[in-house]
């Protein structure tokens, strides 16, 4: 059987755990705190700016996406997508046409796939919108959210503030404390029985994501029934429920299927020096009592980008992988490295480990480092993952094709 | 050299921590891991006390220091705080009490029967909730009339071996105080599965691993524990010998909390850390090969396995499982609790007992609706804490390995 370590507990490495075990391989998952599943709105960007089917086919041939190419994005999605659907946290949407999906600031979000529940606030349907804030809770406004989106033309009705059957609470709550809150039946019962008066002729409701951690479908169903209108959550500040559900849900599913997973540990590569052509060996984990070597036949990094750890931007221009010391694809000096305006495509946004078709690590000659390390994700040079929309796509295609490389 | 303070500037406030943090879920009394720590922290004075109570609702469990993406010691901070308050007042006869289990424990055990049916009883633990405010509705260990080491006097060493002997096999036994005083049996257990396995145990001397008092905020008497044992037990180390233990907390204490918590960070603590080993830890990365060649008899159960927060934050995932795994006949499913609640001694708190109570729900009521046969934990306090909530036994992991090994 064949062993494998991922490196990296977001999305794509949560998805390359599940794609590899799948396949019949020994996996053993090494995070070191959460990933950015927890950070993130939930939804699959695969390509923000334009159609994905269309524009994908256009990208230099250095992009991730054409690396991994068209099918691995396909089938990838089409896995998650099922396993969501088994989950009872149905996604929607496809990659020839996104949704358009209102944020918490009033702009438009453009992504592939979503949860149904953020995917109802599509605003392709013409279907007249309501914004609703809920009593207590800091971290959405809908009227922001209703004059920015006027001002972008969308016909939008009102803001409204709804009150919740909270006792007087001690500090303001959280998203995460609303959920839990949502969970509860006798909780939704009268969340049902409070709104449901104020909600008079309104067609469409969007409220913040916090309908619920455990059985959101459930809540979601429930509460759209009780209130007899198509009802629609928006992410919130981080952490932000969509993201967290989907960690969750992806998380026990790799348990479930067998994956071993580590939680906490920093990892540092190791690479067998004798082997010719070079191998890594496993990885070092630095648990709680010190050092625990780990042997692999196969190390995948899903370490991420900037933003996550897997690149260490330093103080001394240099930028560097933090589990091998790979070379990475960067501008030498630091002002090279962000552009001058933030609103700007940022230069760093591009660096990262470039890589072959197999998703193999290349060197300076071109030829993979170590045959039996593969990457994935965000470590991954050649995309600016904001600016493109396309983060989340680039996860699960390149895990995708890392697997079918590695495990053949 | 590891300084929680240091770790504050890290913090992004992202609040990963404050979503995975188990009292702010259920409590607003709690502000959550980052609002009194990192974020507290920077308006604090050195050796001040911090001025946020709502610390004091922090169980200790640790899983904010787990979750940080960015290496800010969340827990150790907030621990080190408590502990500033804590040197400002005079402490309750309470918890002088509970934080010293191996008193209570050399105390009680020669009257261990008299003792267990006074604490039993209903008069006594209402008289007990009055005077000392220890909770009447959390659980209470009862006293072994034999201990540990009375029981296995032949194996209990002052030093280790010689130089010369053959060490090679040789395992050092870290009962705790659980296992000393209130388990006798398990630790006995144990004891043969590591002989089973060709190891020879030695019981080092070692006093309480001080954790109880540490969680507390007793840091000056938790610290001389800390240090007797590192003493004693740095020889054994020195040679070579690892220390192993069935309590996850116990060796938590001596892998990272004596060096991390109470800043004792030197050779001889270093030495120690990096041999001790969680009882299943030792046996899947040190025993590989025994296990494999193990066959398990076959056990027809329904089990769920609830994983200690102080295992979670060893860093090497849930080792436990790999064994239990092998076992024919038994279907594991995980517990959907991130910590039980009791947090050691968090929960026998009155004013604590509901809020803990509340943490750990959600495995109650998933212990109750799944019908499952029994429960598995590594840690004893969980597992009391447990049993008393569910009405289900709750057994070590390895109590079930030991009978599908034929050992009785």
């Amino acid at each position: 059987m064949t062993e494998i370590v991922v490196v990296g507990g977001g999305l794509t490495g949560l998805l390359a755990s599940i794609f590899a075990v799948d396949r019949g391989a020994k996996v053993t998952l090494v995070a070191r705190g959460r990933g950015g599943l927890t950070l993130s709105h939930g939804c699959i960007d695969v390509w923000g700016k334009a159609t994905p089917s269309r524009a994908l086919s256009r990208l230099r041939m250095s992009h991730p996406y054409r690396l991994a190419g068209a099918e691995s994005l396909r089938t990838g999605l089409e896995f998650l997508r099922d396993l969501c659907h088994q989950a009872d946290l149905p996604y929607i949407g496809n990659i020839s046409r996104n949704l358009r999906l209102p944020t918490a600031l009033g702009t438009i979000h453009t992504s592939a796939l979503a949860p149904k529940s953020l995917a109802l606030g599509d605003l392709r349907d013409n279907t007249p919108i309501t914004i609703a804030g809920v009593d207590g809770f800091r971290d959405f406004y809908p009227e922001l959210v209703v004059a920015n989106l006027l001002k972008a033309g969308i016909a939008i009705n009102d803001a409204l503030q709804l009150p919740l059957p909270l006792s007087a609470a001690r500090r303001d709550p959280y998203a995460m404390d609303l959920a839990r809150s949502f969970d509860d039946q006798h909780f939704r019962d009268e969340v049902a029985r409070i709104w449901k008066p104020r909600l008079s002729g309104i067609k469409r409701l969007g409220v913040p994501a916090i309908l619920g951690l455990f059985n959101p479908q459930l809540a979601h169903e429930e509460l759209q029934e009780r209130l007899g209108m198509a009802l629609f959550e928006i992410p919130t500040l981080p952490p932000s429920l969509p993201g967290l559900r989907l960690e969750r849900l992806l998380q026990r599913k790799a348990m479930e299927m067998g994956v071993f997973v580590i939680e906490g540990p920093k990892v540092l590569g190791r690479v067998d020096g004798s082997a010719k052509p070079a191998r890594v060996s496993g990885v070092v984990l630095q648990t709680a009592g010190g050092a625990r070597t780990l042997t692999a036949d196969i190390v995948l990094l899903a370490t991420g980008g900037v933003l996550h750890g897997g690149l260490v931007f330093q103080q001394n221009g240099r930028v560097q992988e933090s589990v091998l010391d790979l070379p990475v694809s960067y501008d030498e000096g630091r002002q090279h490295w962000t552009a001058y305006s933030p609103l700007e495509t940022q230069p760093y946004a591009n660096y990262g480990l470039r890589v072959n078709e197999q998703m193999q690590p290349l060197g300076a000659d071109g030829l993979p480092i170590y045959t039996n390390l593969f990457c994935a994700g965000g470590l991954i040079a050649g995309a600016d993952r904001s600016g493109e929309g396309s983060r989340q796509g680039i996860g699960v295609a390149t895990a995708y094709r890392a697997i079918e490389a590695a495990l053949g | 050299m590891i300084r929680p303070d240091l770790t504050t500037d890290q913090c992004l406030k992202c609040n990963i921590c404050t979503s995975a943090c188990p009292v702010a879920s259920v409590s607003d009394d709690f502000l959550g891991p980052k609002a009194v720590g990192p974020q507290a922290a920077r308006y604090r004075y050195p050796h001040r006390p911090p001025s946020v109570p709502s610390l004091t609702w922090c169980s200790g469990c640790g899983i904010c220091s787990l979750v940080c993406p960015h290496g800010v010691a969340v827990a150790e901070i907030n621990i080190q705080a408590k502990a500033e308050i804590e040197k400002r007042r005079k402490t309750y006869l309470r918890d002088y009490l509970i934080s010293r289990p191996e008193l209570l424990g050399r105390l009680a055990s020669p009257i261990a029967s008299l003792a267990n049916k006074s604490l039993s009883s209903r008069p006594m633990r209402w008289l007990l909730e009055k005077s000392l405010a220890i909770s009447s509705n959390a659980p209470l260990p009862t006293f072994a009339s034999q201990s540990l080491r009375t029981r296995l006097r032949s194996k209990c060493v002052d030093t280790p071996p010689d130089p010369g002997l053959e060490s090679d096999q040789m395992v050092a036994f870290f009962h705790g105080c659980s296992s000393n005083y209130y388990e006798p049996d398990l630790g006995i257990l144990a004891v043969t599965i590591l002989e089973q396995l060709g190891q020879s145990v030695i019981i080092p001397p070692q006093k309480c691993c001080g954790l109880p008092l540490q969680s507390n905020g007793l840091l000056t008497a938790a610290r001389r524990y800390a240090q007797a044992n590192i003493s004693w037990l740095a020889p054994f180390a020195r040679r070579g010998i690892p220390i192993v233990g069935t309590s996850t907390s116990c060796t938590l204490s001596l892998k990272h909390d004596y060096r991390v918590i109470l800043g004792l960070q030197d050779d001889e603590s270093n030495i120690v850390a990096s041999s001790t080993f969680d009882f299943f830890e030792f046996l899947t990365h040190q025993l590989a090969d025994e296990i494999d060649q193990l066959d398990f008899k076959p056990l027809i159960a329904d089990v769920i396995y609830h994983p200690p927060c102080q295992l979670r934050s060893h860093g090497i995932g849930f080792p436990a499982l790999k064994i239990l795994e092998r076992i024919p006949g038994l279907q594991i499913r995980l517990s959907e609790s991130d910590c039980c609640g009791v947090a050691g001694t968090y929960g026998i708190k009155q004013e604590k007992s509901l809020v803990a109570y509340n943490v750990g729900r959600t495995i109650f009521e998933q212990a109750k609706q799944s019908e499952v046969d029994f429960v598995l934990s590594d840690s004893e306090t969980c597992r009391w804490w447990i049993a008393k909530h569910t009405g289900l036994p709750v057994y070590h992991p390895l109590e079930i390995m030991a009978k599908a090994m034929d050992i009785v």
